[in-house]
Order: structure tokens, then sequence, then C-alpha cells
């Protein structure tokens, strides 16, 4: 995708998106809701058009060249409700161009797999919103696409159902599918994805590794939790290194000077105050995303310096580099 | 556009919408258990018939001479023998108007009908006709039950002096006046006076010195089928109901089948759009697949009405032997004038049904659809009786309307000029064209709207976005 812009009437909703993803890679598209994420995945299956920019989808110049080797997952849900579910698996694979020598056998596989081959002559309408999400996703990928996107996959789904399909998903990973996915269950996207891509009021503010983000919003926090009941936030802080120390939820929040070991640090903590646990604050998705979302005022989320990390989300989406600080 | 994806479409909205057992019942087995049911409801009405007449006709004969004719006339052997000879003549003429099971079937239905008997009992010729009616009136007070049905006093007749010989040559002849008891069945009265009038007739033939047989013969002419001279040479002289009926069940077999496509189209347009299962469909296929492979489907739902009642209107003719009412030109024409009017009928249902997230709201916008679909009811009239007026002709040329209109003036007597049919086609196609390039536009739009239903202004603002 290449600055890719789309309004409806006055509402932009999405503005100037510049993205690629790789063959065989499994990206997460997050965002909050109304973020522009359903937009750009239906521009992506040229359900809509962009009023400005370009993309290609497969190498060609857009989807509607390559639908048949795209499965889609929408985020509305949708079944005929008065067919029957092998039926409408069949119609699915049939307009998607599969012949229909063998295709039986194939729905019938796959419905087993996901433990429905007993509802296969039932109409849909029968089936709960989870069996329904199920039969739907076999419609996205039986037809065996190069590129799977899902749209909000796992909502609606009991826990059980949302470990079958994310083996599922990974499954077709390995198979070396690309996936795409949007979700806002941070959890999902971190369990699943290698690349994650934030969109927010229908701007991409993340393009990244897991890794990569993981690091870039390294907090430096340490956690420690004191042997001592009691404040022990003085000693903490005479520690060198040590930028500021506050308390939350009955344990010290350590921030570190920038350019400090984490490993030096934690000795250096341990030999001055006597404690029972200490660990490096890891950033969640859900930190970040927070994070973005709320511009940095979103109280406890983070416990660091909200402007530092800002600017280290702005440097990420290169053009606002002179905001960094 | 991907025909493979189109007809796979088609073929779904086809199947889903007429392999269902509602549509086959309601459209396919309730006009044939109708087409059925009517010998059968003739038979029904025919068996339910009250039980023939039975009894005593007594005959106050003053003039003397009527009796003996009236006595042999009315006899049971007689009567039954005439009332056969009715019911074979009457299969006869159904045979030629409606083949041989028709025939078959009047000469069942009259079988049930069952022949009066009488027993013709002359009185005294000076007997007081007030006692003999007296005898009516009394056995219907008393109500007892007669040994013998036959006892039973149907009617009195007293018949004039001078009902079949003049009194005087200055003067008329006399007549007859008959009694009978209520509630008797039209077909006994009728056998009486019937008889009465012909021994009567008879007497006075007789005594006039004429001979019966000449006369029948001079008062007979054969009738011949008359026929109507047009330009290509002669045909059978059209009834008055003949013009109108088959303009008419043309136009009605016109709309049903543009009707029932369309409606059907807008259903399942607004259930693909309220499921949400056109997004799936939109990763599978293109707007204008979509709607192509749709308008396909509800057209073979549509022909598969025309040809169904077709076939079933072209046996009717066959049967009643007036196939000569219709031409092949006329059946090929309506099929023609059907996909016109189907497709125009069609873009606007697929659009509306695109535009709105339920039924009811579609309602706001179909309103104006359906006043279109009236305006040909309106037109009915004028356009039968004078199909080829300045009022038919333009009419023929204002799509949407137009088809149906057509298709009243090719089915009637007096079909347009060739060329004008001609013309009218090219202007439809042109219509259609441009019904689907407006519908696609909307569709496209309309599909993944969800929220407030569109106005006129809004569809236009969408047509200018797509």
């Amino acid at each position: 995708m290449n600055s890719v812009r789309k309004t409806f009437g006055r509402k932009v909703a999405v503005e100037g998106i510049d993205l690629s993803i790789p063959q065989g890679s499994i990206y997460g598209f997050i965002g909050p809701n109304g973020a522009g994420k359903t937009t750009t995945i239906r521009m992506i299956m040229s359900i809509l058009f962009p009023d400005s920019g370009e993309l290609s989808v497969l190498g060609k110049k857009s989807a509607v060249e390559s639908k048949d080797r795209i499965g889609y997952l929408p985020e509305e849900r949708g079944v005929y409700k008065k067919m029957k579910v092998a039926n409408f698996l069949i119609y699915m694979a049939r307009l998607k161009g599969l012949d229909s020598a063998g295709l039986k056998p194939k729905v019938m596989e796959w419905l087993e797999r996901v433990e429905l081959a007993d509802v296969a002559k039932k109409k849909c309408e029968e089936l709960s919103k989870g069996m329904q999400q199920k039969v739907q996703f076999i419609a996205s990928v039986l037809h065996e696409p190069d590129l799977i996107i899902l749209d909000e996959p796992f909502s609606g789904l009991d826990p059980v159902n949302m470990r079958l399909l994310r083996d599922l998903i990974n499954e077709q990973h390995t198979a070396g599918k690309t996936v795409i996915f949007s979700t806002h269950v941070m959890q999902q996207a971190e369990s699943i994805c290698d690349h994650i891509i934030m969109i927010h009021e229908g701007k991409k503010v993340l393009d990244d590794t897991l890794g990569t983000i993981r690091s870039r919003f390294d907090p430096r926090a340490i956690h420690v939790e004191a042997a001592n009941a009691g404040n022990q936030s003085q000693a903490i802080s005479a520690v060198p290194g040590v930028a500021s120390v506050r308390i939350h939820e009955g344990h010290h929040v350590v921030t570190l000077d920038e350019g400090m070991d984490k490993q030096q640090a934690m000795q250096s903590i341990i030999t001055a105050v006597p404690i029972s646990k200490i660990e490096i604050k890891r950033p969640t998705l859900e930190d970040v995303f927070i994070e973005i979302v709320t511009g940095g005022h979103s109280g406890d989320a983070m416990d660091t310096d909200h402007e530092q990390v800002r600017a280290k989300l702005l440097a990420g989406s290169k053009e606002t580099q002179e905001v960094a600080s | 556009m991907n025909f493979t994806k189109i007809i796979r479409v088609a073929g779904r909205e086809f199947a889903s919408t007429a392999m269902t057992k509602g549509f086959i019942i309601g459209a396919l087995v309730v006009p044939a258990v109708m087409a059925a049911l009517i010998p059968l409801i003739v038979i029904l009405s025919a068996s339910a018939q009250p039980s023939a007449d039975k009894g005593t006709i007594y005959v106050l004969d003053r003039s003397s001479e009527v009796f003996e004719d009236l006595s042999h006339r009315l006899s049971p052997e007689t009567v039954r023998e005439r009332w056969e000879d009715r019911a074979k003549r009457a299969s006869e003429f159904a045979k030629g108007m409606m083949g041989n099971s028709g025939g078959e079937q009047i000469e069942n239905a009259m079988s049930f009908i069952k022949t009066p008997e009488f027993r013709i009992i002359p009185t005294a010729p000076d007997a007081d006709i007030e006692e003999i009616k007296a005898e009516i009136r009394d056995q219907m007070v008393s109500g007892v039950e007669l040994d013998d049905p036959m006892y039973k006093v149907l009617a009195v007749v007293e018949v004039d002096i001078d009902a079949a010989k003049k009194a005087n040559e200055s003067e008329g002849y006399g007549s007859y006046q008959t009694f009978f008891r209520p509630k008797l069945n039209e077909e006994t009265v009728g056998e009486i006076e019937s008889g009465i009038r012909w021994s009567i007739r008879e007497r006075r033939y007789e005594n006039a010195g004429l001979d019966r047989t000449q006369i029948a013969e001079l008062a007979s002419i054969d009738e011949r089928e008359s026929k109507e001279i047009t330009e290509e040479g002669e045909r059978k002289e059209s009834s008055e109901i003949a013009t109108f009926l088959i303009p008419v069940a043309s136009l009605v077999l016109l709309i049903i089948a543009t009707m029932t496509g369309g409606q059907y189209l807008l259903t399942t347009t607004i259930e693909e759009k309220s499921n949400r299962v056109v997004e799936v469909l939109l990763s599978a296929c293109s707007p204008m697949e979509l709607m192509t492979g749709k308008i396909v489907g509800q057209m073979g739902v549509g022909l598969s009405l025309l040809v169904v009642y077709n076939s079933v209107g072209i046996a009717a003719l066959i049967a009643f032997n007036r196939l000569d009412m219709i031409s092949g030109q006329t059946i090929i024409l309506f099929f023609i004038f059907f996909l016109l009017a189907y497709f125009m009928l069609a873009s606007m249902m697929a659009a509306i049904g695109s535009a709105v997230n339920d039924m009811r709201e579609a309602q706001s916008l179909m309103t104006p659809v359906m006043l279109v679909m009236m305006i040909p009811y309106f037109f009915f009239m004028p356009v039968v009786r004078a199909p080829n007026s300045m009022l038919s002709t333009v009419t023929s040329f204002i799509p949407p309307i137009s088809p149906f209109i057509m298709i009243m003036r090719v089915s009637s007597t007096d079909p347009p000029p060739p060329l004008q049919i001609a013309a009218v086609i090219l202007v439809n196609m042109v219509a259609v064209v441009a019904f689907l390039w407006f519908a696609a536009k909307v569709f496209r739009v309309g599909l993944l709207m969800y929220g407030k239903p569109p106005n006129l202004r809004t569809l236009i603002k969408w047509i200018r976005m797509a």
C-alpha cells in the first residue's frame, strides 16, 4: 500500500497508509474500534477502493484479479440462514473457483477438524454464533488461498475454540501462507503475530516486529518487592543509575537512567535493599496500545515517563523524527 | 466480469428461490390443482342437484283434444328419451369446444341429473279447478307421507276450451294456465310448460291442416360460423370476450412474472445485506458479478413461471380449439417483452435492495416503483379497445411501462406494424442499459452501507460517487 487514503463523506477513514506485507509472514492489525482497520482490510480486498494512493495484492494491481487466491473472514459474519452448512461451504468454494469434484469430502474433513461434522446437514441459522464463525473460517481457507485475511477472528469465541482457531491459523502460517488478522485483543496478537501494525485514527502509528516494539517501548523499569515492609524508596533512589522510584500496588517501580544496564542496576539494588522479588518490567502490547490511544494519559498503564514513550513512538513512525528527544 | 462466477451466483439464486417448497406450491402446484379442480367442481355441483321430481299432474283439458298429445309427451319413457338425447348433444357440443375429455366431463355431469317422472291424470272436463288445486294444498298441510311418491300432486294444468281451435274466426286462440306446487326443480317446471305448449301447438297445426315437418323445415336455417376478413385472409370472427381475454391474460401474466422475479430479487438482496453475507460474497466476486448473477437467477424464476403459465394457457386454447387466437410470433414477442420489463424492474429492485437495511425501509422506496407498475392497468381499457390509437402508440414508447402496453397491443386482434414493434424494442433496450447502469452504481455503494436508509438525494450522490 502506498499512501492510501479513503474518505467517507467528510470523515477520513484512512489517511496516507504505507504498508508492505512480505509473503509468508503473519501480521497483526491492531487499533481501537473505528480506527480504520476494517476499511484498510476492505481496501486490500478491493471491496472498497481508495480515493488516492496505490496498492497491489499478490503482485496484482488489485485483489479483484486475485480474489480466488485470497481467503477472507469479514468482521461482519454472514451466512445464508436457510442454507445447509455443507452446501454453504461448497457454494463459497465454488464461487472461489474450485471444481465441485472432490469438494464434498474436503468440506467434511474441515468440518470434522473444527468438530462440526454433525451439523453439516443443518441449516446455518440453527448454529450458534461461535459455530457460524468456525464455518466462516472454513469458508475463508477452504480454497487454499495464498493470503488469508481475518477480521477479528477471535471475537465471540470461547477459550477452547479460541485455542483451536489459533492453532489453525498457526498451521496456515507454517504451511507458508501469508496471514493478516485484525484484533483488539492484545494477547491474541502477541501470541500469534510476528509483526504488528497499529492503526489509530486512520493513520499507521506502529509497524514493526514484536521484538522491536518490545525493545523500543522498553520502559527501562524494574519491579522491586522489598523483604521488609514499608517504603524503601529512599534507599533505592540512592543506587546509581536510578532516575526515580515510586510505589505502585505495594511494590516499587524503579525507573532507570537512559543507557543504564538493567542487570547491573538490579545487582546494585539487591545489595542496597533486602528484597523478596525483583524483575525487569516488560512492555505488553496492551500497554503500547493504551499508551498510543490515550496519548499517554492512561494513568497507571505504564509506570514510566509518558512523554518519553510518546517520543519513542513518534520516532517509530519515521516522518516525525525531529520530535524525538 | 467472470462468467463462471455469474453463473454460480445465478444458480444459487435460482435454486434458493425456485427450489423451495413454498415457491413450487405457490407458483406451480396451486394453479395446477385449480385447473384439476374445475371439472371436479362441475361434477360435484351437478351431483348436488336435488332429487328428481316424481308425482302426478292433473290436466283439466276443456278443449278435450290436447290431453292425448300431452300425456304422450310427458310419459316417463319419452321424457327419459328426450333427456338422454339432450345430454348426448351437450357432450358433443362440449367435445367440439373443449376436446374429448371436456365432452366426457359434461356427459358425466349430465348423467347425475335425475330425470323427472310424471303420472298424467285427466280430470272430468267439467271438474271444479278449485277442488283440484285444493288437493295440492291439503297434501302440503297434512304433511303425511304418501304410500307411493307418484301420488304427490306436482301441478294442475287448465287448458282453455279454445286453446287449439278458435271458437270463431274473428277471435284469437285460447291459452292454458298451470298451477305448481312450490319448490319444484327448474327442469321439472320447464319440462311441463314446454310439454303443454308443444301439445297445444301440435293440435293447432293439425286443426289448421298444416304439416308439422314442413313447418319445421321452413323455420330452420343452418348456422354457419361467421368469419372476419383480414389483410392475410380470413379468420373466425373474434368474439368480444376473446378480444379482451388474450391481451388481459397476457398483461396479467407479464406483470406476475416480472413482479415475482423482481420481488424475490429485492428480498434476497436485503437478506444478503442484513445477514452480512454480502461481504463474504464480495470477497469472492465483484459487485457487478454479484448483481448480474442475481438478476439472471431471478430471471430464471420469472421465465419458469412464464413457461408454466403459458403452457397452461396454450393447452387451454388447444382444448377450446382456439389456438388461432395467438400466434408463434406473439409468444416470441411475449418473451422479449418479459425480458425487457424484467430487466428494468430488476434493476430498480436490486438498487433498492442494496440501499436499504430491511424490508420496512424498502417500502418507502418501493412506492414509486409500484405506482409505475400500476400504470399499465389504468391504460388497459383504452389500449385494448383501440390498440393503434395515438395514446396506445405514445405510451408504448415510455419505459418502463412500454413492454406492458406493447404486450396488450401485440396480443390483440389488431397488432401494431412490425416496424413499430422493432422501434419499441430498440427504445426499451436502450432504457434497459440505462436502468442497469444506474442500478450497478447504487448497488456497488449501497451494499456495504449500513445505517440511515438513503433518500433520492443520497442515491444520486452515490451514483456520482461510484
